[in-house]
């Protein structure tokens, strides 16, 4: 870990992630329907996986690492899945008087 | 090192067990259980963020059109320019870290300000941020005047305040600690300062940077195309 490389790599990927917001924000402004919050999504995970394997070392981190460092994304998916398998297959009948007022 | 004790690969990566060994390098040692420390916590953390996310999610499928309605009303350019300053902030923090691992204690020193002062920038636009929207009238509770009053748009901004609002806090302990440390660095060469402790604070600011990664498209970039 001395001098040069990992300045270089940190350097590379802060120039990626710059691109990648101007990229996001660029097609934030362009009609593409369903595509754009897949592209906006797909483009903050991109981002966020440079940060945890460049800035967070998780590229070169022993195999215990990388496993703590999944298992929160792994449960946060568990939570997605079964709350969304729930949400997505009963239909809302809001009793009136949850309605707020001026409603 | 026997020709047995090479045998024992507990680690992975094809490297015999160190504690197998009997020859662990305690530094070495301190800095893994630290970051592994770390890791957990934000492990928790993510999950504390996780139910917002949800939430959001829930929201946003159940009333798209809501949600970009009420998304018109947050400052893309403010978001954005924020987005920059974190992500820089980031490059910085890895500066640091890296200094510190090569013992150039005052480039990690200076390197720890700058990271907090990019920090403090972000927290400053995004007051500027929170001021305009009081203004606007957008704050739930408190003072929401939004001329479509529907409950999506209320749960919208209810749900930007408090993401965004947490997510601020987190930086700004982030921001406390970073300067913190860079006054204990000024001390001429401690012996055997931790550097571990830079490193697990650089661990957290990323993960800091990381959230605001996804709150950014979920609360600025959802309707711009209109």
């Amino acid at each position: 870990m001395k001098a040069g490389r990992p300045i270089r790599a940190y350097a590379i990927t802060w120039a990626a992630l710059l691109l990648l917001l101007a990229l996001t924000f660029g097609l934030a402004h362009l009609k593409l329907g369903a595509f754009n919050p897949v592209a906006s999504l797909v483009i903050a995970a991109v981002k966020a996986a440079l940060v945890a394997l460049f800035f967070m070392h998780l590229r070169r981190a022993r195999a215990l690492l990388v496993l703590f460092a999944l298992v929160a994304p792994f449960a946060l998916a568990i939570l997605f899945a079964l709350s969304g398998a729930d949400y997505a297959t009963r239909e809302v009948h809001p009793a009136p008087w949850v309605a707020p007022r001026g409603e | 090192m026997s020709a047995s004790s090479r045998e024992i690969d507990a680690g992975g990566r094809g490297e015999p067990d160190r504690h197998a060994r009997g020859d662990v390098d305690p530094r070495a040692w301190r800095e893994e259980t630290a970051s592994l420390g770390m890791w957990v916590f934000l492990a928790t953390e993510l999950m504390f963020f996780g139910g917002l996310f949800l939430a959001y999610l829930y929201l946003r499928t159940h009333d798209p059109e809501g949600v970009a309605a009420a998304s018109t009303h947050t400052h893309e350019w403010l978001g954005t320019i924020n987005t920059a300053i974190l992500l820089t902030s980031s490059f910085a923090m890895a500066l640091a870290v890296h200094a510190a691992k090569d013992a150039r204690r005052k480039a990690a020193q200076r390197l720890l300000v700058v990271t907090a002062a990019f920090g403090l920038a972000f927290l400053v636009v995004k007051g500027i941020e929170y001021g305009m929207e009081w203004r606007d009238g957008l704050v739930p509770g408190l003072r929401f005047t939004l001329a479509e009053n529907t409950r999506t748009a209320t749960l919208f901004f209810f749900l930007y305040f408090v993401a965004t609002g947490i997510h601020a806090v987190h930086l700004a302990i982030g921001v406390a600690t970073v300067l913190w440390i860079a006054w204990r660095l000024r001390a001429a060469a401690l012996p055997g300062w931790r550097v571990d402790e830079i490193d697990v604070l650089g661990l957290y600011w990323h993960f800091v940077d990381a959230v605001w990664i996804f709150l950014y498209p979920l609360f600025y970039l959802v309707n711009l195309n209109a």
